[in-house]
């Protein structure tokens, strides 16, 4: 009997904790098919609006153009990242050298550093070298990022050095090793790098926003908050922008959602 | 294996040359404001129902007479604008500024004062100031010398819904040139009687109390930019008639700028008042026409100097000094922002953009009446409350003024003395100020 109230209790606050969980996306959803003016007043069911703040949006905005720039942004940046994060992962801890250590605690020291801190000096690095405005200053400053060289040199530490050992005296070079035995089967580790990467850079806002000064090169995360920045807001069109702003991490994430969590708590097949 | 490899490399290589050539082509692009192209100014500012609407406005305007004009504007909310001023600025790389930019009214003193390299001066320029509203020529005016074209009008406005005055014995009329204390008294006898506050705020944020210093003539700062907090009796009265509004349930606090919005719109107050921009957003209840109008703000009793005007918000055109074309950017403002009828009345209907260059009012379009506004002419009304608004100093540390204001009302409200909290308030203004 016990056990069975115990049960139900553990259900309503789970029931309970879920709601709160899912009603800002269903609210994000159902604000997107009201008008403005229903937002506003609170509503709580669907609205018949949807495709009128869609044509809106359409019109008013350039929604393609920011989608394209976000994607290329994001994706260039994630293929890159995970390739010279890994290779970074992958050397500090197969490759056994003095000073690894201390470069090692100095990458890690620079996670502390705050990155409104560099972007005076790096706005200016890139200003000097006519990059500003350009893909590659957006990615650049984050294709390495410490937290992902640390995620692939624990995951590393996983990785059988007997195979390696194997590998060499089947006559297989180090650069043959890495791509034919670590990256099949890190394959877990590359898709929770893979996911953390992709959403941070969909959603990064303040260095894009400072680098890149042109209408041509606006991203997702820039459109909503010139949405956001008029005397009027179309609460409406707003959160149709932010649901379709939503749907590519959602998209990445559930693709990736098994190995994902693999990939975290760093088990190898 | 080797596929693997060769499949690797050229994914970096095609990704790389992907990005350098993204990065020459927007290079290409934005180097027509180096002087590539004579007739086309970069823009950049903010809302394209209203700033952008106007600029672009503004160039056909202009074309007329110089034919192949044109403007490029890059929509940016107001707060990366900033961001990106002060990256350049402090970078030392402006050659990426546009010719012509938007800046708000309040933040314009500390942006020429901090980055004077930014700005051209504009005061010997064919721009006649004198046609501008005083107050709105201030927040541009920096040692004397013009930095900025007014644009947007931010005359404080009291917005009310007639039907309910109306439920409750008044008109427009018991509400037009009164003190804070009639309006506290009416304001009383509204909520009794409909159960409903004439106002709404958003708590702990001092915007109320910026409308009422400026009505009585005072800012937070001295002319010589020293802190005027402390001992800033004017600042005390208005705190003290804020609190006044709370504890009667005249003025409802929220906490945000979206249900501040929300309580107008759903109708669960009786009114708003801010910067005449806020009309937009009055306006956006279709199912509310006819049953607003607009009159001045009330007055502090007891302050010598004290009005029925003031001001919040707005923001001014300038010119960047890094602009190949700032004659021409000069030239452009000065015919059309300072110098067009047309323009103003071709704004207004769409936008609700007011004028703050004083000719404007004496047009057809100003005077029509507002349907939505009770048969009013609001728009001529408040271009009349322009000319009064006093003009006073916003200093160079405006915001952290605010801020630190704001906090000393939270503590007031929450039973704290006054005069401690507002000295707390200017030590940390001082603090911030570096002194």
């Amino acid at each position: 009997m016990n056990s069975k109230a115990s049960n139900i209790s553990a259900y309503v606050f789970l029931i309970l904790a879920a709601l709160c969980s899912v009603f800002p996306l269903y609210y994000m959803a159902i604000a997107a098919t009201n008008t403005s003016v229903d937002v506003i007043r609170g509503t709580l069911l669907p609205g018949t609006h949807l495709f009128q703040n869609f044509s809106n949006l359409v019109a008013g905005t350039p929604l393609g153009i920011a989608m394209k720039n976000s994607l290329v942004n994001a994706t260039s940046l994630t293929i890159l990242s995970l390739v010279i994060c890994s290779i970074a992962g992958y050397g500090f801890e197969i490759f056994h050298t003095k000073g690894k250590d201390v470069v090692m605690n100095i990458l890690l020291l620079a996670m502390m550093i705050p990155f409104a801190s560099t972007m005076i000096p790096l706005f200016r690095m890139f200003g000097q070298m006519g990059l500003v405005g350009s893909t590659v200053a957006v990615i650049l400053p984050t294709i390495s990022t410490p937290f992902l060289i640390m995620l692939f040199r624990q995951s590393s530490r996983d990785f059988p050095h007997e195979i390696i050992e194997a590998a060499r005296i089947d006559g297989l070079n180090e650069i043959m090793i890495f791509f034919r035995l670590f990256i099949p089967t890190m394959k877990s580790t590359y898709s929770a790098a893979a996911v953390i990467t992709f959403m941070g850079a969909w959603n990064n806002y303040l260095w894009p926003r400072v680098i890149l000064l042109q209408k041509e090169t606006m991203t997702m995360p820039m459109l909503i908050s010139n949405l956001k920045a008029g005397y009027v807001t179309d609460y409406g069109m707003l959160m149709l922008a932010v649901l379709i702003c939503t749907l590519p991490t959602v998209v990445i994430f559930f693709f990736f959602q098994k190995s994902f969590a693999e990939g975290i708590s760093g088990s190898v097949k | 294996m080797k596929k693997v490899l060769v499949l690797a490399l050229a994914l970096l290589l095609t990704f790389s040359f992907v990005a350098c050539g993204s990065g020459s082509k927007d290079k290409d692009a934005s180097s027509g404001k180096d002087g590539g192209d004579s007739q086309t100014l970069n823009v950049w500012c903010w809302d394209p129902s209203f700033n952008i609407y106007a600029i672009e406005e503004a160039a056909k305007i202009y074309e007329k007479d110089n034919p192949g004009f044109k403007v490029d504007v890059t929509e940016m909310a107001w707060d990366d604008l900033q961001t990106a001023l002060v990256t350049a600025a402090s970078s030392g790389q402006t050659e990426e500024l546009p010719d012509i930019f938007l800046c708000q009214n309040n933040a314009f003193q500390k942006n020429v004062t901090n980055y004077p390299d930014l700005f051209v001066d504009i005061s010997d320029s064919e721009v006649d100031f004198d046609q501008f509203a005083e107050a709105a020529v201030g927040y541009s005016l920096v040692d004397g010398k013009n930095y900025g074209v007014p644009f947007d009008n931010g005359t404080a406005v009291v917005a009310l819904r007639t039907d309910i005055l109306a439920e409750a014995g008044y008109t427009l009329e018991d509400f037009t040139d009164i003190t804070w204390d009639q309006f506290i008294d009416q304001g009383k006898v509204v909520l009794e009687k409909t159960g409903k506050p004439l106002l709404s705020g958003i708590a702990g944020e001092s915007d109320t109390i910026a409308i009422m210093l400026q009505s009585e003539g005072s800012s937070l700062f001295n002319d010589d930019g020293s802190v005027n907090i402390a001992n800033n009796e004017e600042l005390k009265s208005a705190i003290e008639v804020y609190q006044r509004l709370v504890k009667e349930g005249v003025l409802l606090e929220v906490n945000s700028w979206d249900e501040y919005i929300a309580t107008f719109v759903s109708g669960s107050v009786a009114g708003a008042m801010q910067g005449c921009w806020i009309l937009a957003n009055v306006q956006s209840a279709d199912d509310q026409s006819g049953l607003w109008d607009v009159t001045n703000v009330p007055k502090v009793a007891g302050v010598s100097g004290a009005t029925n005007y003031s001001a919040q918000g707005g923001s001014s055109w300038a010119i960047s000094s890094n602009s190949a074309n700032s004659d021409l950017a000069t030239d452009f403002l000065a015919k059309t922002f300072g110098g067009s009828v047309e323009l103003y009345d071709n704004i207004l209907p769409k936008t609700g953009a007011l004028s703050n260059w004083l000719p404007a009012a004496d047009s057809d379009v100003y005077n029509e009446p507002q349907e939505y506004f009770g048969g009013d002419a609001v728009y001529a009304k408040i271009v009349e409350y322009a000319g009064k608004v006093p003009s006073v100093n916003t200093g160079v540390y405006y915001y952290e003024g605010r801020d630190a204001v704001s906090d000393a009302i939270t503590k007031s409200l929450g039973g704290a003395d006054i005069k401690t909290a507002l000295k707390e308030a200017e030590d940390t203004v001082k603090f911030d100020m570096g002194q």
